[in-house]
């Protein structure tokens, strides 16, 4: 194989597996979960080899990679494909969780199993689409598909007010895209329709910062304006406050794997948005913004962490911690130095894996009980005592939530100490008081532990049974992966410093 | 000057192969006996009327654009393109008509004589260069249009439609004439080049006389393309006329209408004047007030033909935006958003027509559950409704980019950005039909008639050009971009 078309069989692989899911005939249900879990097991393995072929010192894009082949070559479109350090580790996130959220759907999803799959590989190849595409129309397009799978996947196999949710996400980054549309499409006319203008990485540099438009009867600067339509279109998807109320619906209402997929991988793409074209394409209008951005960052972590601090729904909880530590990466953006924003790709590539150990568990737990309440709306105890019932599983779910709390030996809090290192010194306010972030994170996470865990055992908890082997199975590459990236970080950090140190370097110069 | 006639005659085959087709199926209808295997004949013979017309089209297409007939018709590339795009929209409904329950079995043929008719009209308006023939045309097109809307005549609600369109119809003939001797009386000719030529020449005075009748020349063509505020009409007459009566009027009106509308921009308003800012300003309001109308309208719903209706007012919304950027880019988007609508519309419809020849009715709740019954049609609605919102890599999103992409170049941004705002609009309503399908439980396990093979890959085959047109659309676009304008 090709280097140069490794990118292309990552892409194009679980499409292959859409098709086979869909030539299968519908009642062999064990054979087209099996023909998914091979494909994505490929699929990661590709991925892997993508890591091994690395090259660590090449800041940008990876050239023994780089795929540019003319689609529609009148209006200078291309399937233009790269990886850089930014995106690998969101790369072989999205290969590995995939690849878990197979075996976790395996018992869970019972209705459907042709369409789900299938749905499901889908997605996984639109957001390798997105995480891979250099031309700024191939990102919309895949940006945009990806709606479609989700909105199925959330709409059939959804919980109670599946179709509410599935609906309210759907627009919600319509919304989004449209702006960012717009931007685009301005993009590609202020470049003068060259063979670069949708070129994403010839548009980066800060070209723009002399422009300026009409817009309503008013003149503007070119570069703040479209700024900030692509900043709503990435910020819906992050979720930044306050775009963040289709989030705790999808979530709640969402499947186990879909909520982890959603939490793991899409929430990233806002932020790899921001790292992969915002900031580099307008990076003036990114420095005298990122004030703002700081503060959006603050308020996503204080806020999230408050309301995640009043749920009794223990997957809403986790929902809103969500938006918590997303805040911590705007943060780290904002901090726009190389702590900062390493601590930012990491913290994305971390709460990947901590949230999705996260709502792994909680599904697992909810097939048991068919509930999810702490406290249950008639006041009463939903769980109480798991400890002493299900040993297996509350290793591993401590294991989970102190890595989501950031606690020191397991991955988050590498990454929360290095954003809080990068920010310190532009923001002395915002850091402080993102500190306290952490105490709430911290209060909530070991409230709901104290609530579900401990006390008098539940008499409805003695019927659960612990951890079956399967669900050990895909729960351990994670577990491995907190413990390991929270000792020895270097693996991903040296993959992403020489990329994250060049565009640190673009926006130093504005 | 009669040698002139025979000389261009030539280049107007494809209107006389309709015109024969018409008179033709006049004859048969009157002189054969009524039953089904002449019918299927006469059908047959509509079909192959119909295709060799096509054909002619495309035998023009290659020819050099002229203006024929005392340049009173133009043949140019891009008449002859939507004039294609027409045929295609008749013959699928003719097809569609065959099957369909919602027409009287003894009115079939006569509602193929009335299309062809109406395309006749539609031909004219599209090639009209003066004001008379202009005006013959859509006259030849509404009244025709009014006969059919009230096609189901045992049915109230079928001859409201007819006697609503009728009204509407006459109100805004009028004011177009009004306005057109008005523009005749002031300038003293009605050769849209002659108008064209004058406009530069006036005065500030006379350009203020002048507007009034260019508003009112308007409201013709505004009340064709159903655009806000001359839309009240077409929900109604959506609604009450039979489906495949509703399946043409969404398409071949419309697009003559928006081919007329495009020409006359075209033609008077070359040099940048006030009336030239009038104008283009006028059509931004129109443009946008018809897309945020009809959307808006649509969300509230119950039957699907009158959301697809007010969907169609906001797809009209959105050619206008087209419009609004009147120089090549502009046209070639709004020609290319004019082939995806034809089979969008085209598959929304044939689906909606299956569905409601088996309940009786249209309501939103038909739809419940038809995943579980036709998987594939359902999948083939759900595309469709995906592309009428503008989701890659459908044809509809290639559409709308293309306008919103031509907008961005003249700076319009303002009428952009309230285009993408009204594409997420209407996917609230666009996905309630597929939520509706695939999210709810089946209504009933009776398996619908009317899905039969054929039309299943009738369906399909129209289906394609979505997924064709939004992934591999270079050669479509370059295809409108070769429909140029002649003016002379």
């Amino acid at each position: 194989m090709a280097g140069s078309n490794l990118l292309s069989w990552i892409l194009w692989m679980p499409m292959l597996g859409v098709l086979g899911v869909l030539i299968l005939p519908k009642d062999k249900t064990t054979m087209i979960k099996g023909w998914a879990l091979i494909n994505t097991i490929i699929t990661f393995i590709l991925t892997v080899v993508l890591y091994s072929k690395f090259d660590t010192n090449q800041a940008g894009m990876q050239e023994a990679f780089n795929v540019a082949i003319p689609w529609i070559s009148q209006f200078n479109i291309f399937y233009r494909l790269g990886v850089d350090g930014i995106s690998l580790p969101m790369v072989i996130l999205t290969g590995l969780l995939f690849m878990l959220c197979i075996l976790s759907s395996w018992t869970q999803i019972k209705k459907s199993i042709k369409a789900y799959f299938a749905l499901l590989l889908l997605l996984q190849s639109t957001v390798f689409g997105v995480f891979f595409a250099l031309d700024f129309f191939l990102f919309y397009v895949y940006w945009e598909v990806m709606l479609i799978p989700m909105f199925f996947l959330i709409g059939v196999w959804g919980g109670e007010n599946r179709e509410y949710a599935a609906v309210k996400f759907f627009l919600y980054t319509f919304f989004g895209s449209i702006l960012m549309l717009v931007g685009i499409v301005a993009l590609y006319f202020a470049t003068n329709q060259s063979v670069d203008s949708f070129n994403i990485l010839a548009l980066s540099g800060g070209k723009f910062s002399q422009l300026s438009v009409s817009l309503f009867g008013t003149t503007v600067s070119f570069s703040k304006i479209f700024f900030v339509f692509m900043f709503i279109g990435f910020a819906i998807k992050v979720p930044v406050f306050p775009f963040h109320t289709w989030l705790p619906h999808a979530h709640v209402q969402a499947p186990t794997a879909i909520s982890v997929i959603l939490a793991g991988v899409l929430l990233k793409m806002g932020t790899y948005g921001f790292l992969r074209i915002a900031f580099p394409i307008f990076p003036e209008s990114a420095k005298y913004f990122s004030t703002a951005i700081a503060w959006l960052g603050l308020i996503n972590v204080i806020y999230g962490a408050l309301c995640a601090m009043a749920q009794t729904d223990v997957k809403k909880l986790i929902a809103y911690s969500s938006v918590s530590h997303m805040g911590f990466v705007m943060l780290g953006l904002a901090a726009m130095t190389v702590q900062g924003v390493n601590g930012a790709v990491l913290q994305m590539f971390n709460h990947g894996t901590s949230t999705a150990m996260m709502f792994f568990m909680i599904g697992i737990l909810y097939e048991r009980s068919h509930h999810r309440w702490i406290v249950k709306p008639d006041g009463s105890r939903g769980y109480g005592g798991l400890y002493t019932q299900l040993p297996v599983y509350s290793i591993i779910f401590i294991i989970g939530m102190f890595a989501s709390m950031g606690l020191p030996g397991l991955s988050g809090f590498i990454s929360e100490a290095l954003i809080f290192l990068g920010i310190y010194e532009r923001f002395t306010t915002i850091t402080v008081l993102a500190l306290f972030g952490l105490l709430i994170g911290a209060a909530y996470l070991l409230w709901m532990f104290k609530r579900m865990f401990f006390g008098d055992v539940n008499p409805e908890v003695k019927e659960y049974e612990d951890m079956t082997k399967l669900e050990v199975l895909y729960m351990a590459p994670l577990c491995v992966a907190v413990i390991l990236f929270g000792i020895w970080p270097s693996p991903i950090l040296n993959v992403m410093k020489a990329s994250v140190g060049q565009l640190v370097s673009l926006l130093a110069t504005f | 000057m009669h040698l002139n006639y025979l000389a261009n005659i030539g280049r107007y085959i494809p209107e006389v192969i309709l015109v024969l087709l018409m008179v033709g199926l006049i004859i048969l209808e009157a002189t054969y006996k009524e039953d089904e295997k002449n019918r299927k004949y006469i059908f047959i013979a509509t079909l192959v009327g119909l295709v060799a017309t096509l054909g002619a089209l495309i035998a023009n297409m290659s020819g050099k654009a002229e203006a024929i007939f005392s340049n009173s018709i133009i043949i140019d590339q891009f008449s002859t393109l939507i004039k294609m795009v027409m045929v295609l929209g008749t013959l699928a409904a003719i097809y569609l008509s065959r099957f369909s329950k919602d027409i009287y079995e003894s009115l079939k043929t006569e509602f193929a004589i009335m299309a062809v008719g109406i395309l006749i009209g539609g031909f004219l308006l599209a090639s009209a260069n003066n004001m008379l023939t202009f005006y013959l045309g859509i006259e030849t097109l509404s009244i025709l249009s009014y006969v059919m809307a009230a096609l189901k005549k045992n049915d109230q609600r079928s001859s409201e439609a007819g006697l609503k369109y009728a009204l509407y119809g006459g109100i805004s003939a009028g004011l177009m004439l009004f306005g057109m001797s008005h523009i005749f009386g002031v300038l003293g000719t009605i050769q849209f080049a002659g108008v064209a030529k004058m406009i530069p020449t006036l005065t500030s005075a006379q350009l203020a006389i002048l507007m009034p009748s260019f508003v009112l020349l308007f409201a013709g063509i505004g009340y064709k393309i159903a655009s806000v505020p001359f839309h009240m009409w077409s929900p109604d007459v959506y609604e009450g006329s039979p489906t495949p009566v509703t399946t043409f009027f969404a398409i071949v009106p419309k697009l003559a209408g928006i081919a007329a509308l495009i020409r006359i921009t075209a033609v008077f308003f070359v040099v940048d004047s006030p009336m030239k800012i009038g104008w283009i300003g006028l059509l931004i309001v129109i443009s946008a007030l018809t897309m945020t109308v009809g959307n808006v309208t649509a969300i509230g719903q119950k039957s699907v033909k009158r959301m697809l209706a007010y969907s169609s007012i906001s797809h009209a919304g959105i050619m206008l935006a087209g419009i609004v950027v009147i120089n090549d880019v502009g046209i070639r988007s709004v020609v290319f958003y004019g082939i995806t609508y034809l089979f969008m519309t085209l598959v929304a419809f044939y689906i909606t027509s299956i569905v409601q020849d088996k309940y009786g009715n249209d309501h939103f709740d038909r739809f419940s559950g038809l995943i579980y019954r036709y998987p594939f049609m359902a999948v083939m609605m759900a595309v469709v409704m995906f592309s009428l919102t503008g989701l890659p890599p459908l044809a509809g999103f290639v559409a709308k980019y293309n306008i919103i992409s031509s907008l961005i170049n003249s700076k319009n941004y303002a009428l952009a950005i309230v285009l993408g705002l009204n594409s997420v609009v209407s996917a609230y309503y666009y996905l309630k039909i597929v939520r509706l399908m695939t999210l709810k439980p089946q209504e009933s396990n009776e398996e619908i008639e009317g899905f039969g093979f054929l039309n299943q890959m009738v369906i399909v085959s129209m289906t394609v050009p979505v997924f064709v047109l939004g992934i591999f659309w270079e050669t479509i676009m370059n295809l409108a971009a070769g429909a140029k304008l002649f003016i002379q």
